[in-house]
């Protein structure tokens, strides 16, 4: 996998430099937490996730929790579950849980979608294309109403590296409930400017997808159109995105957040009759409160 | 009488309590202390120490063996006992002032606000 071996690559070409320790104190650091505290906050604005399938309404954005917890060796951050199995200065290895972000695009309770609330149109995320084709003369062409396509954890190992040029983030992970038996793998650097008041992060995401993930979300079953089912076949692809998050700290608890983020959908899955947009984007504007 | 001689060359001089630890917040340490002394010495006493409102307290009789002090101190204060007569240093204790550890922090792996 080419892939993977650009992420060897990458990851071996960062290790020698160096990354200070983390603070003595966390204050309003994002990239340093209290061990044995719960860490609250909630975010209240006002942004929109795009969805890219036919026919789906995007995803209005209003509250956003974020909720996490550090022992010594465990954490849950925000849904994932991890432990550490090696830190350094330069360097950590963990286990980790998490869970894919295809099926938000399906489901409006997905965890990647929660507390994000509906205007109005409570099948917002979820309206069937068939609602909109039905009423078509039946064609081979249409699609008719989907199938579940079920959330899912996945399960496996990251690393960062920590270097003067911003962190290295690679992951590997497989579906661990047996939804579609398929594995992820993600390339992210990241870097950040503090800057008085102001806190920048920008970031570089590679989300690659094998071709189980590929075709359970985005593939066609031959319920659903056996015209599509034999047309477009599945691959693995690679999801590209720049990430922008930006925080004013306002006093000790209260912060504004500027969050955006733009990906450029992988071909393999493009391609796929379900979607007619090959990108994505996400913008959320807020006040957000640590407790 | 080899115990007597040995008593009166280490007379049971105590602080109670022993350490005072500061909150994370608060930077000094406010307590109530007892000072207290046997009476083999049969001696009147002075408490000399490095604490700025007490540098030095005298018993009016031997018959006196505590003394209590309101402290507020952001470090380590020494009290000796010496013979009000003599000046001659008797014994001595210290109370310690420890800081409240920091809390233990690691790295947050997460943007907190990273939507997904």
């Amino acid at each position: 996998m080419p892939y993977l071996l650009a992420l060897l690559l990458s990851l071996s070409l960062f290790s020698g430099a160096t990354f200070a320790d983390a603070p003595a104190s966390c204050d309003n650091n994002t990239d340093c937490i209290e061990v044995g505290r719960w860490d609250l906050g909630i975010a209240l604005g006002y942004g929109q996730k795009s969805n890219p399938l036919k026919d789906f309404e995007d995803i209005p954005l209003y509250v956003v929790p974020t909720i996490a917890y550090y022992g010594e060796s465990w954490f849950f951050d925000n849904g994932n579950l991890g432990y550490t199995l090696a830190e350094g200065e330069n360097y950590t290895v963990n286990l980790i849980t998490t869970f894919s972000n295809d099926s938000a695009f399906f489901h409006r309770w997905d965890p990647s979608n929660i507390f994000l609330l509906n205007t109005g149109n409570s099948q917002a995320a979820i309206a069937p294309m068939a609602s909109s084709l039905s009423r078509l003369t039946p064609d081979e062409r249409t699609i008719g109403e989907l199938e579940n396509r079920n959330f899912t954890y996945l399960g496996g190992a990251e690393a960062f590296i920590y270097t003067r040029f911003g962190i290295v983030h690679a992951s590997l992970a497989h579906d661990i409930l047996d939804v579609h038996g398929g594995l992820e793998s993600k390339l992210k650097w990241f870097y950040n400017i503090p800057l008085d008041k102001w806190n920048f992060e920008f970031a570089a995401v590679l989300d690659w997808k094998s071709e189980e993930v590929v075709d359970y979300y985005y593939g066609i079953r031959p319920s659903e159109s056996l015209y599509w089912n034999q047309v477009y076949q599945a691959e693995s692809a690679l999801n590209k995105s720049l990430e922008f998050t930006g925080q004013y700290v306002l006093t000790e608890n209260w912060n504004l957040l500027f969050v955006a983020r733009y990906t450029d959908i992988g071909d393999a899955i493009a391609e796929s009759p379900l979607l007619d947009k090959d990108y994505t984007t996400t913008y959320f504007v807020s006040a957000a409160y640590r407790f | 009488m080899a115990q007597n001689t040995l008593e009166e060359l280490e007379p049971n001089f105590k602080l109670s309590p022993e350490i005072c630890i500061t909150s994370a917040d608060a930077k000094a340490c406010d307590i109530e202390v007892t000072l207290q002394w046997d009476s083999v010495t049969n001696k009147t006493i002075c408490i000399i120490s490095d604490y700025k409102d007490l540098k030095k307290w005298c018993g009016s009789s031997p018959d006196i063996h505590s003394l209590t002090v309101n402290i507020s101190a952001n470090r380590d204060i020494q009290f000796v006992m010496i013979d009000k007569d003599t000046h001659e240093t008797i014994a001595g204790v210290k109370l310690k002032i420890t800081p409240a550890s920091p809390p233990q922090v690691r790295r947050r792996y997460r943007n907190p606000w990273s939507l997904f």
